[in-house]
């Protein structure tokens, strides 16, 4: 007879390997990061950039250069550009974020030759035509105006606005009437600084060959492109006190959404590896305290989590849901009686062994194909200079930190007394 | 070409193996023959609902998640209205755990009071999360009973309203569990560094034992051919008007269905497809535009949507858009632009094989259609697609009485 109350033996999921990108420096200077692996003749291949919205003098001017970089170049209007990458089956995506901005191709390799061709134009000579850059303005304006409409995004909105400052350009976001003022010159500007063979890096993942390689020499490593980049951008300051509790009034909501959470530090911070560990034991995986609380037990919400993210030169840690609005009080109640359990009480040699052999499996997943490689290794590139002893400590974290460690981080970081608290929300409908 | 093994068990289930030795994790998928459409119109939402509870414990097994996550694995689930499909990734080392545990939830579950009360509440907020407290939230609410009056599909999957959710009871769960939850009406496929022997042991040793159970065969009010045009307009507080048509189109196993596919893709798939093109970049009409199929099993929808620009009326923009369906439906496609849309279709394909868990959610979809093996076929049924069936299947989805049309006025 079967038994079906015991489980099977866990078996050791096997070693990590923690697989290195290939580095190339091409002659004029480009960094080349190459990931040779998996099945299917396709491949990855992202530019990134030190373009985000920290080196923008005006709202909008990074998500607008970078997102409009394929609406026109010196040889093709914005219609064949789309035309030319959808006959191939390629995708692309342009990302602007806080630090970085960049583009990334996803192509068969049978069409990476014209493919390419077409970044190459793209990043080295876009125009931004007056006709595209109004198409930006009507539909980001529209776009915008539809999120402000959720809860979600104007609790994130107050959050960020609150812990990193509104003219910060971490903590600054743009508002629908900043469509209207996108204009060419800073576009055209901020691509010549920022889109440079000397702020640029490259990471190539797939089935690839030296052919592959070859061809991103012949376009993009040969030659310097674009204005030598500029190294000296200082941040403004970032606010020392803060208030509180803040509370963001939306008319009828059902449902209110939630942070609590804090300025944290780099990725780079030796805190770093035990405070992702912490992070996951409260709400970082479906099996998390806030999970099991606020969902599982108690039924407040479809979904809580917690996160704990890094930035360039900063960083951030916060925990989110949307709940029914008449839970909003309750659930807050609960998070805050979650975070302070983390500060009193050791976790458990179960929890916390539970806790590491999820972790090992995430680890593992990170490195499971080209792709997820690549993205590993992007990471690593943005907010640890490609140190690979991150992902060592990382891992050496998980199976080593005690319940005593966890308790001293939770003591150290998650004082009530530090943490922000945003509501948006409906005050009648609580 | 996707390798494909496979087996039935005694009891009926069928188990697919695809070996794929480039990852270290294992992707195991179990489709359950149930949806949203076999649901009672009394009882909207309760697949859905089903579904929250297979994680509330089963029979021998007082969590589902905690020993996966013990094991390192990932899992999750969702439902359709077709399918409810789980499924979970796990380090090739601890596979046994997910048999064990899926095995289990397959023999019976805990049926727990507690899970029941506490995952109502949840899907509560799953509906206000989802379809009450965004913009535009509760078009799928209005668009279904729209353009459905007697096949099921005329509610969505998280129901028609709260209430039905609110009402279900702890007898019904054990109802729909036996009604529907059975080795012969489901289909489990294993993709990863696997081989069929060790899969077929595995099989044998835990769902093997689990008896087959009485699954009445479907017999689903089918939808009478509509008529008439119909319009629905309303008000509701989002910041733009929204346009919606709905076409009733053919089944999944229909073979005019990849023509349907591939002229959605022609409207909508990619920055240079023709709506974007026409109604937001030239003409500047809508601010977003979206062709697609529901691609449901049963006779699905063939759906349009877009916000407009302010200042710009329903008119302008219906008008708009069903100067595009006319031109699909009258003026041959060039060479170029099918093989344009073909290209992005096999490139899609191929981008999806690099995905195990990607591949055995399709195998089962496919053995539940037809057979597994004809995911293979699917590339070449896309590439047969000629220029002049699409005029034809244009002309014949695109006529006015064939559409539902949902108008959102915004408020202000």
């Amino acid at each position: 007879m079967l038994n079906r109350k015991t489980p099977p033996i866990q078996a050791h999921n096997g070693h990590i390997e923690v697989k290195k990108a290939q580095e190339l420096i091409l002659p004029n200077g480009i960094k080349l990061l190459t990931i040779n692996a998996g099945t299917q003749e396709v491949s990855r291949t992202e530019f990134i950039f030190n373009a985000g919205t920290r080196f923008q003098k005006k709202v909008l001017t990074s998500r607008g250069a970078i997102t409009m970089l394929t609406e026109g170049t010196a040889t093709l209007s914005s219609m064949q550009i789309a035309e030319q990458f959808d006959f191939y089956g390629s995708y692309v995506e342009q990302s602007a974020d806080r630090d970085f901005g960049g583009l990334t191709l996803f192509s068969l390799n049978k069409f990476l030759p014209q493919s390419l061709d077409l970044v190459e134009k793209v990043l080295k000579t876009p125009t931004y035509p007056e006709k595209e850059i109004q198409t930006y303005r009507v539909k980001g304006k529209q776009t915008l105006q539809v999120e402000l409409g959720k809860v979600s995004t104007l609790v994130r909105q107050k959050f960020f606005d609150t812990i990193f400052g509104a003219n910060h350009p971490y903590g600054e976001f743009a508002s629908p009437e900043d469509y209207d003022k996108v204009e060419q010159a800073d576009l055209l500007d901020f691509q010549q600084k920022h889109i440079s063979s000397s702020n640029c890096t490259i990471i190539l993942a797939g089935k690839i060959s030296n052919n592959e390689v070859a061809l991103i020499e012949r376009l993009f490593g040969q030659e310097n492109w674009g204005k030598p980049h500029q190294t000296d951008f200082s941040l403004p300051s970032m606010p020392q006190t803060f208030e509180q509790k803040h509370w963001v009034e939306k008319a009828d909501a059902v449902q209110s959404a939630i942070r609590v959470g804090r300025r944290m530090f780099p990725r780079t911070h030796p805190d770093f590896p035990g405070m992702a560990v912490l992070n996951t034991i409260l709400g970082g995986y479906f099996g998390s305290r806030l999970m099991k609380n606020l969902r599982e037990d108690k039924g407040y919400t479809y979904g809580v989590s917690s996160g704990l993210a890094p930035l360039r030169e900063s960083g951030f840690w916060v925990t989110g849901a949307e709940v029914g609005a008449e839970f909003t009080l309750p659930a807050l109640e609960q998070i805050y009686l979650e975070i302070n359990r983390l500060r009193t009480e050791p976790i458990p040699s179960e929890e916390l062994s539970l806790v590491r052999n999820y972790l090992l499996g995430e680890a593992l997943r990170t490195f499971d194909g080209p792709f997820a490689t690549a993205e590993t290794i992007t990471s690593l590139f943005e907010y640890n200079d490609l140190d690979y002893s991150f992902l060592h400590n990382m891992l050496d974290t998980i199976h080593n930190i005690t319940s005593k460690d966890l308790m001293e981080l939770a003591n150290k970081y998650l004082k009530p007394a530090d943490l922000i608290e945003c509501v948006a929300g409906s005050v009648s409908n609580m | 070409m996707i390798a494909i093994e496979k087996f039935t068990l005694d009891n009926g289930l069928r188990v697919l193996v695809h070996t794929d030795s480039s990852t270290p994790i294992v992707s195991f998928n179990m489709l359950y023959n149930v949806g949203s459409r076999d649901e009672e119109p009394d009882k909207t939402g309760f697949a859905h609902l089903f579904e929250h509870l297979m994680f509330g414990g089963s029979v021998n097994i007082p969590s589902f998640d905690e020993p996966l996550e013990r094991v390192g694995a990932e899992n999750n689930a969702f439902t359709s209205n077709d399918i409810t499909n789980y499924y979970i990734t796990v380090p090739k080392p601890n596979i046994e755990t997910a048999f064990w545990m899926e095995s289990d939830r397959m023999l019976s579950l805990a049926f727990s009071k507690k899970s029941l009360d506490t995952q109502k509440k949840v899907v509560v907020e799953e509906f206000n999360q989802r379809y009450l407290n965004q913009p535009y939230g509760d078009v799928w609410l209005l668009l279904r009973p729209l353009a459905y009056k007697h096949h099921p599909y005329q509610w969505p999957t998280i129901g028609k309203s709260v209430d039905h959710i609110k009402d279900a009871t702890l007898d019904y769960v054990k109802e729909f569990f036996f009604k529907h939850y059975a080795p012969n009406n489901a289909i489990l496929c294993v993709a990863g560094p696997v081989s069929k022997e060790e899969i077929y042991q595995l099989s044998n040793k835990w769902f093997g034992p689990i008896e087959r159970r009485d699954v009445i065969p479907r017999n689903l009010p089918k939808e009478p051919t509509q008529t008439e045009p119909r319009r629905l307009e309303v008000v509701r507080d989002v910041p733009y008007d929204a346009i919606y048509k709905a076409f009733h189109m053919c089944n999944r196993n229909h073979p005019d269905f990849h023509t349907y596919d591939l002229m959605s893709d022609l409207l909508s798939n990619g920055r240079s497809a023709r709506l974007f093109q026409r109604l937001v970049k030239e003409l500047g009409l809508f601010s977003d535009v979206n062709a697609f199929i529901t691609g449901d099993i049963d006779e699905g929808l063939f759906v349009i949507t877009g916000r407009l620009v302010k200042g710009v009326t329903f008119e302008e923009g219906e008008a708009a858009i069903n100067e595009e369906l006319n031109l699909l439906a009258s003026e041959p496609l060039s060479d170029y632009e099918l093989d344009k849309v073909k290209n992005k279709f096999e490139s899609n394909f191929t981008f999806g094989e690099t995905s195990p868990l990607d591949k055995a959610m399709n195998l089962c979809f496919f053995e539940l259609i037809s057979k597994a093996e004809d995911i293979n076929q699917e590339v070449p049924k896309y590439l047969s697609v000629s220029a002049q069936r699409v005029i034809e299947v244009a002309n014949e989805l695109f006529r006015p009485e064939n559409s539902s049309t949902l108008l959102i006025k915004a408020k202000n």
